[in-house]
């Protein structure tokens, strides 16, 4: 095994490889900074390219691209609470308000360094994990993938700390519009209400363009002045603190890659879920969870740590099973396909070099992109002083225009506006937008595996209390959802305990 | 201001909203086959009933109270006196904005309505001078159309008013 590790990183240390890597690098990190564009939309454009090349080469490109594209989220979450992909949201959550406060610069090289640290931690787990894989993957049927939805959707409704009732409200209505489309199941489409477009569903990315940065300029437009509220002059004299804050804050930083390599490895649930879960569970298990969504810097490492790590362990369903972890992984098994390499069981056999010269590349340009991409914070830093009046009309024109390229449907546009509205609405009447997206991203498959599962119960509930997985799953739900009430009971002992030692001799 | 169960009428509105919105979706799910309607529907009754604990806990009733402590404590009068209040003409007037830019972008297609909307967003909201709305304007189609139509090659959408441009 260690000879197949040694040959994927020798293939990778050749001047031309190498360039190639630095060249998706660039390309991801310019990619992952624009909203609505990201790693998806990179590999797609660049998949014709890369016809060219060697299979080695082409992986390396598109490891180079995945790499980078979290780090180049990181900076416009940050700076503009819009992030550049899906899974970058959660970084916007405590990443923004510590822009807001005049320490955008800490916050990117917090979310610069805990990037690389993931990306490495993420690296050793693949190694380490690849070869058993599928002994892992293969626990997990139909009702554990459902019950994994739900738990997703539950312990995210808790990371809403204060709002999980809206949170749940707003989690039942993402799965409802997660709902609309064609039913892949029974046949036909459901909910478009005579609208063709609406057949392949609520596209994701342009509600979630419209959920942030849409909803983000619009509440820039009321508010007037800059992004930094501030006024004063961006500090960005933080960032080698923030690159050593991560060290301060070990604990989170592994968390979140352990997070985001179990998770990601599991079908299904995206780097989106695995920024939002290592959040959640970040700030539960903070002793001061509530000034997280304040600027807590542990809320910008503990999603950037595993989005990293994801998208190293999102290759082991893809490589493994052929199951795409998410959209992009989706887009890079054609990219994988097109050179000659299938998918499955059979690839761990037939194309080790490649396999684990993408993952060399993959974790050197993660590494690399934190380094670079802090080389450009300077001049990005400098945006959130920019004038609404400046900024609002040239975010929105980038944020349709790249909604409006993800499959140039010009429908598109009119989502990303109406999900703009939305979400605007959501923050003003205090209904938490993270749970939405989340709900987007797991409707549809959480249903499939609901229809799965009771396929294999026979139309029973059975199922789920006959895997040990599934009640371990159920119990753990009904757990979180009853945690309000636990901690709120354990409050009022608290506060009875405290008025009975005021009141005694 | 008329209240109802001690909240002011206006503050249910948006949890009302959205119980029309499940109302209408469950009524539309019964509408198909009981496999196609089978998660849908459930989901449905689960968020008209997380919609009604929403409205309950909106109450100034001791079920409300308890709901909001327990389950929504963001939403105690001291959490939500600390939120910012903003004029609701500017709100509808930002929302109209956005709206107008994607309406445009339809009608027109996007190297007619970037100029325009750049040109007037920052001439009658940001009150910059005529020069620098007329060169950022020009510079923000200039970097739409080079990213999207040179570099990416995607011909961007020319609107329904110039179908053949």
């Amino acid at each position: 095994m260690l000879e197949m590790w040694l040959g994927g990183l020798q293939g990778l240390l050749h001047l031309d490889v190498l360039g190639f890597v630095f060249l998706g690098m660039v390309i991801g990190l310019v990619f992952g900074a624009i909203p609505g564009l990201g790693g998806t939309t990179a590999i797609a454009l660049l998949m014709p390219l890369t016809y060219g090349l060697e299979p080695f080469t082409a992986l390396a490109l598109a490891g180079g691209v995945m790499g980078a594209v979290p780090m180049g989220g990181s900076i416009t979450s940050i700076l503009l609470n819009t992030p550049g992909t899906a899974p970058n949201a959660a970084t916007c959550l405590d990443g923004h308000p510590l822009a807001q406060q005049g320490k955008a610069g800490l916050a990117i090289g917090a979310a610069g360094s805990a990037n690389a640290i993931g990306a490495i931690i993420g690296t050793v787990s693949v190694l380490a994990v690849l070869p058993i894989a599928s002994d892992l993957v293969l626990m997990f049927g139909p009702p554990e993938f459902f019950l994994m939805g739900l738990f997703a959707l539950a312990i995210v409704a808790t990371a809403t700390r204060g709002k999980m009732l809206r949170g749940l409200v707003v989690g039942a209505l993402g799965l409802m519009i997660a709902f609309v489309g064609f039913n892949d199941v029974a046949g036909g489409e459901r909910f478009t209400y005579g609208i063709e477009y609406l057949w392949d569903g609520i596209h994701l990315v342009p509600a979630l363009i419209g959920l942030f940065a849409v909803a983000e300029m619009i509440h820039l437009m009321v508010k007037g002045g800059s992004v930094a509220q501030s006024g004063s002059p961006v500090k960005i004299t933080k960032m080698t603190a923030g690159l050593l804050e991560v060290f301060k804050h070990m604990p989170t930083v592994i968390r979140g890659s352990l997070i985001g390599t179990i998770v990601g490895a599991i079908p299904g649930l995206g780097g989106t879920v695995v920024a939002f879960l290592s959040y959640s569970v970040t700030a539960q298990a903070s002793k001061n969870p509530e000034s997280f969504g304040k600027g807590n810097i542990q809320g910008v490492i503990a999603p950037e740590a595993a989005i990293c790590a994801h998208d190293c362990s999102a290759l082991i369903p893809t490589l493994t099973f052929g199951i795409p972890a998410g959209a992009e992984m989706a887009v890079f098994m054609g990219l994988l396909i097109i050179h000659g390499m299938q998918p499955g069981p059979l690839m761990l056999r037939d194309h080790q070099v490649e396999i684990y010269g993408l993952i060399w590349a993959l974790t050197a340009s993660c590494v690399l992109a934190s380094f670079v991409g802090l080389l450009f914070v300077k001049p990005l830093a400098k945006i959130t002083q920019l004038d609404s009046g400046i900024l609002v009309p040239l975010v929105l024109s980038t944020a349709f225009a790249g909604s409006f390229a993800i499959d140039m449907a010009i429908e598109n546009v009119i989502v990303t506006a109406v999900f703009g509205c939305l979400g605007y609405l959501m923050m003003r009447y205090d209904y938490p937008r993270l749970m939405i997206v989340v709900a987007l991203v797991l409707g549809a498959n959480t249903e499939r595996n609901f229809h799965q599962s009771m396929l294999m119960g026979e139309g029973g509930w059975s199922i789920f209390l006959n895997r040990p997985i599934s009640v371990g799953l159920m119990i753990a739900i009904a757990a979180v959802l009853c945690l309000p009430i636990f901690r709120g009971v354990f409050n009022q002992l608290r506060v009875r305990k405290l008025a009975a030692e005021r009141s005694g001799p | 201001m008329r209240r109802f169960f001690g909240t002011p009428v206006v503050d249910y509105l948006p949890a009302f909203v959205l119980f029309i919105i499940a109302v209408i979706y469950l009524v539309t799910g019964y509408g198909y086959t009981p496999q196609a309607r089978a998660f849908p529907v459930s989901v449905g009754w689960a968020a008209i009933v997380l919609v009604l604990l929403d409205i309950t806990a909106r109450t100034h009733t001791a079920a409300g109270e308890t709901l909001t402590r327990w389950f929504n404590p963001a939403a105690l009068p001291k959490n939500e006196e600390a939120r910012p209040q903003y004029a609701r003409a500017k709100e509808i007037s930002a929302v109209l904005w956005a709206a107008g830019f994607a309406a445009l972008i339809v009608l027109g297609g996007f190297l007619v309505a970037v100029p325009v909307y750049v040109f007037a967003s920052m001439r009658l909201r940001g009150k910059r001078p005529l020069w620098f709305c007329l060169v950022i304007g020009a510079a923000a189609t200039l970097f739409i159309w080079a990213l999207f139509t040179q570099l990416l090659q995607i011909e961007l959408y020319p609107g329904m008013l110039f179908p053949e441009v």
